[in-house]
């Protein structure tokens, strides 16, 4: 059996960690990196955090919330077998024009790799392994239907097939993003955590973002 | 060990050798380079002119490259496909001509670059109707998605999956590889002392995997069997490799696990190799942290086919397949002065090797890492 022992998640107003029933405002995405260090949600400070791109910069929000929401500590310099799977709408599709657009704007003389880089859409989910320190399988996914329930469903299948004892499942969109904590539940400390079954069923029965928290808020 | 095996029972692929898995086998033994000379795009202030481009394949407003590529392969495979087979697509830019006419004409048609627009078309010419997902993990991509396919299988949740993979080359990619400076101004020459980058290829190549209980009882042709895989991520870098290869050997190590063997198993290798200083470096360290100071043969494809990014792991896999089937390590092409620390291992000529095991090892940016023990089919030998 999985159990999910945290989950992160931020939109442009609010964030919140619901196993240990956190929620708060904020006062913008462009200034969270300084609150979210002043909060000590970043145990370190994330290197090159200003280049990244948006998808990237809401992956770690996200994933700083459902490890400390797990209870989880980290350090990117010592490695944690943890696995980290991504899904999101629309994969780099933004990442892909901001890249191009100022390819061509350049005249076409030399193409900026500090763009490139992101028209991966696995590169957010390491930059997030990075600074974790999650060694464990990486891997972006696009599901042709009900991708969060697809997504937190194909990361139990992987733990229980043994890939690795613990996995992040992440979706991240530009103005908002989720992190839940996936375990074994046999690797499981005492404490707060929900069957991965209630919050697959959860989320499958929403359509927003909000009705999603919401929604998840009833079953913790 | 579980009783359950992932088997492939039909592969097919279209490679800068041309079409069909023998080309591309018949172009690597005959140790000549796929790589030429780019003629659908500028290169003039790109980092090189060459890469190992599909002969014929054209620029048109029709059809895509991949699918160009991928048409053929598929309307060939249909016909053997299940409806209820699963399909996994893996690429990194998919049909990316959409996105480059958007941007330099202002044709709003981004969003078809998007690559499960892309999965929705291969799942309409295979003929299925069991749904499908897109695998990205930069050049991993299509070894991960052989991996979970196989994952997949072994735990009973499918039992037939239809991997895909497929790129092109394309003024986006080029143009980013060219800004990273990773582009060999000639062609790629893995292992060599004088490796200065690599050369970007294209590919598209299709694998049907089924448990094999299901592909006895349909009394398929077995090519061969995924016995184990280990994906890991090194948490290092986003474009370099971790220096000792640390990951890789995890990689390493997990598939072994998986497929229950021992390194001792192993007759050869197929390495990522791409011709880069770091990755082949890197690769080197990784293979002698598990094998030691005993040379196994190794090899990599990307002085022939380039590195073909998300198809290169699904190519490689067929081509593990075809060295098992032939008992030939293929030869490194490119390879005229080996490196010191691959001495040994790599070599410019073919190699006669009697195992039924083989691995086939991948990385990309991003730090993460794949390897597959591939094995032999029993009813073969």
């Amino acid at each position: 059996m999985i159990a999910v022992t945290g989950i992160g998640w931020l939109t442009s107003k609010e964030y919140g960690c619901l196993i240990s029933k956190v929620n708060e405002t904020h006062e913008g995405l462009g200034s969270l990196y300084s609150y979210f260090k002043h909060k000590s949600y970043f145990s370190s400070p994330v290197k090159n955090f200003g280049r990244f791109d948006a998808i990237s910069k809401m992956t770690c929000f996200s994933t700083a919330l459902a490890l400390k929401d797990a209870g989880i500590s980290y350090s990117s310099k010592h490695k944690q077998d943890i696995g980290i799977f991504g899904a999101n709408k629309t994969g780099c599709l933004e990442s892909n024009l901001n890249y191009f657009q100022d390819y061509i704007e350049s005249g076409r003389i030399l193409a900026r790799g500090n763009l490139f880089i992101y028209t991966l859409p696995s590169i957010p989910l390491a930059e997030a392994s990075i600074h974790f320190g999650l060694s464990g399988p990486l891997l972006h996914l696009l599901f042709n239907e009900k991708r969060i329930p697809s997504l937190l469903s194909f990361v139990g299948d992987s733990i229980t097939g043994g890939e690795t004892p613990s996995i992040l499942a992440i979706s991240a969109e530009e103005t908002d993003a989720i992190c839940f904590v996936l375990k074994q539940e046999d690797d499981i400390s005492p404490g707060m955590n929900v069957g991965l079954q209630n919050v697959i069923a959860a989320a499958g029965e929403t359509y927003t973002f909000d009705e999603m928290i919401n929604a998840f808020k009833g079953i913790v | 060990m579980s009783s359950l095996k992932a088997v492939s029972v039909a592969f097919d692929m279209v490679t800068p050798y041309g079409w069909g898995t023998g080309s591309c086998w018949n172009g690597l033994l005959s140790k000549t380079s796929a790589i030429r000379r780019i003629d659908r795009f500028s290169t003039s202030l790109m980092q090189t002119n060459n890469a190992a481009t599909v002969p014929d394949l054209k620029p048109n407003r029709d059809e895509s490259l991949v699918m160009q590529m991928l048409t053929p392969l598929l309307k060939k495979i249909a016909p053997e496909i299940p409806p209820d087979t699963f399909v996994i697509l893996a690429t990194t830019t998919g049909e990316i001509e959409f996105l480059q006419r958007s941007v330099i004409n202002g044709e709003q048609e981004a969003i078809k670059s998007r690559p499960d627009h892309l999965l929705n078309k291969i799942m309409l010419l295979a003929g299925t109707c069991a749904g499908g997902m897109v695998v990205s993990a930069a050049c991993v991509s299509s070894s991960a998605a052989i991996s979970r396919a196989a994952s997949m299988i072994r735990s009973k949740e499918r039992d037939s999956i239809l991997v895909v993979a497929c790129d092109s080359v394309s003024e986006f990619v080029t143009a980013g590889f060219s800004s990273l400076m990773a582009l060999d101004r000639h062609m790629a020459k893995p292992f060599d002392k004088n490796r200065c980058g690599l050369s970007l290829g294209e590919a598209a190549g299709l694998m049907l995997l089924m448990s094999e209980e299901r592909a006895v009882r349909e009394k398929r042709d077995i090519l061969g069997e995924i016995a184990g895989w280990g994906l890991t991520n090194d948490a290092n870098h986003i474009t370099g490799p971790s220096k000792d290869g640390s990951g890789l050997s995890n990689a390493v190590l997990n598939a072994m696990k998986s497929a229950g063997i021992s390194e001792k198993e192993i007759g050869c290798i197929s390495t990522h190799g791409t011709g880069t200083p770091y990755n082949d470096s890197m690769e080197m360290k990784a293979i002698k942290n598990i094998f030691g100071k005993n040379p196994i043969p190794l090899y990599s494809v990307k002085g022939g086919t380039g590195h073909t990014m998300g198809a290169a792991g699904l190519l490689e896999i067929i081509i593990g397949f075809e060295t098992l089937n032939k008992k030939i390590v293929p030869p490194t092409v490119n390879l005229r002065d080996t490196d010191r620390e691959a001495e040994g291992w790599v070599f410019p000529e073919s190699q006669f090797f009697d195992s039924p095991v083989t691995l086939s090892t991948n990385s990309g940016f991003g730090g993460v890492n794949s390897a597959l023990v591939l094995k032999k089919s029993e009813k073969i030998l």
